[in-house]
């Protein structure tokens, strides 16, 4: 039992300090330069919506952030829309949308919404953070209709290798080891699996590729927690040693450098 | 928090890490190909394998971070 609270405590600092993290990203003065990507990938599932054929009565956005989906939309494919985020402050910076839009402050992880309720659920950019996939899943599932539809975006596979390869090697080769600096992300062989659990059936599960491309690694250090994406891992090491970080920049260079010449391979 | 503090600080010199980085780019490069060179050959990488690159490099920022200074 002991154990047991100790890891529920875990989880739920875990989640407070991703709350946090997104409440600060949501007030910076140009938070606005850091939503590119939330940006474009909400455009692309909205592409996804209007592939269906039909007119959703009541749709949920889960994680939704500023809402990035909506704007895409039209009352003729979503009539009324539910947005929800764990950030109180996010959810103040709303975008305009032709839909008539109510936001709810919930955690992804407990959805205060009855069963059979929703015609389409939307998530983009969010289901990483959470600790329980398939619990989630299954509550995505219990919320919507028995013809529901689900469509997602999910930070996965490769994602961030540059980062992560480059911290790596320089904390092995300045400090002796390493510890975990970018969250695992589910393979999608995996998710295919996780949503069959989930009780979901018709699954479509593909990659989309989206390549940024940035100075160096501090930069896309600057613009992941301009995001909000900043980690939060429950066994993160609270700093990253000075050496390290200049060792790390100097490898991400030399790896990933796109403009520069062979001299510098 | 108004005004100038240890935070905020601290994120000013972050923000001019890659220009300070960039006047190194030379000692970079020698640096990332000696641990680019170990994940590929024989050598395994471990702590200190490339001391002597990193030193010429963490040299050259420091004198960039002060001249910059001044």
């Amino acid at each position: 039992m002991d154990r047991l609270g100790l890891g529920l405590q875990v989880l739920q600092t875990y989640r407070e300090m991703k709350k946090r993290q997104k409440n600060w990203a949501a007030v910076l003065q140009d938070g606005h330069q850091y939503d590119y990507l939330r940006d474009e990938v909400g455009s692309r599932v909205a592409d996804r919506v209007y592939d269906i054929a039909r007119t959703f009565p009541l749709a949920l956005d889960i994680g939704g952030g500023k809402s990035h989906i909506a704007e895409h939309l039209t009352k003729n494919v979503v009539e009324r829309l539910f947005l929800t985020d764990i950030s109180q402050q996010t959810l103040k910076v709303q975008r305009q949308s032709d839909i008539p839009t109510q936001r709810v402050l919930a955690d992804e992880e407990f959805l205060p919404f009855r069963e059979n309720t929703f015609d389409l659920v939307l998530s983009s950019l969010t289901l990483h953070w959470i600790n329980d996939l398939p619990g989630g899943l299954r509550q995505i599932h219990q919320v919507l209709k028995p013809d529901g539809v689900f469509i997602g975006a999910m930070v996965g596979g490769e994602t961030l290798y540059e980062l992560r390869c480059s911290l790596q090697l320089a904390e092995m080769e300045r400090e002796g080891g390493f510890s975990p600096h970018v969250s695992p992300y589910t393979a999608v062989t995996d998710l295919g699996n996780l949503l069959g659990q989930a009780g979901f059936t018709m699954l479509t599960v593909d990659i989309d590729d989206v390549q940024v491309y940035y100075p160096g690694i501090m930069e896309v250090m600057t613009d992941l927690q301009g995001m909000g994406e900043s980690n939060c891992a429950w066994n993160r090491r609270s700093m990253l040693h000075r050496d390290t970080m200049l060792a790390a920049a100097a490898i991400y260079k030399g790896q990933y450098c796109m403009s520069c010449g062979p001299s510098a391979l | 928090m108004s005004g100038s503090n240890v935070w905020s600080r601290s994120r000013e010199r972050l923000r001019v890490f890659p220009e300070l980085l960039s006047q190194c780019a030379g000692e970079a490069a020698v640096y990332g190909k000696c641990v680019a060179a170990s994940t590929t050959g024989k050598q395994e990488l471990k702590k200190d394998l490339c001391a002597k690159e990193f030193e010429v490099l963490k040299t050259c920022f420091t004198n960039a971070a002060r001249k910059r200074i001044r």
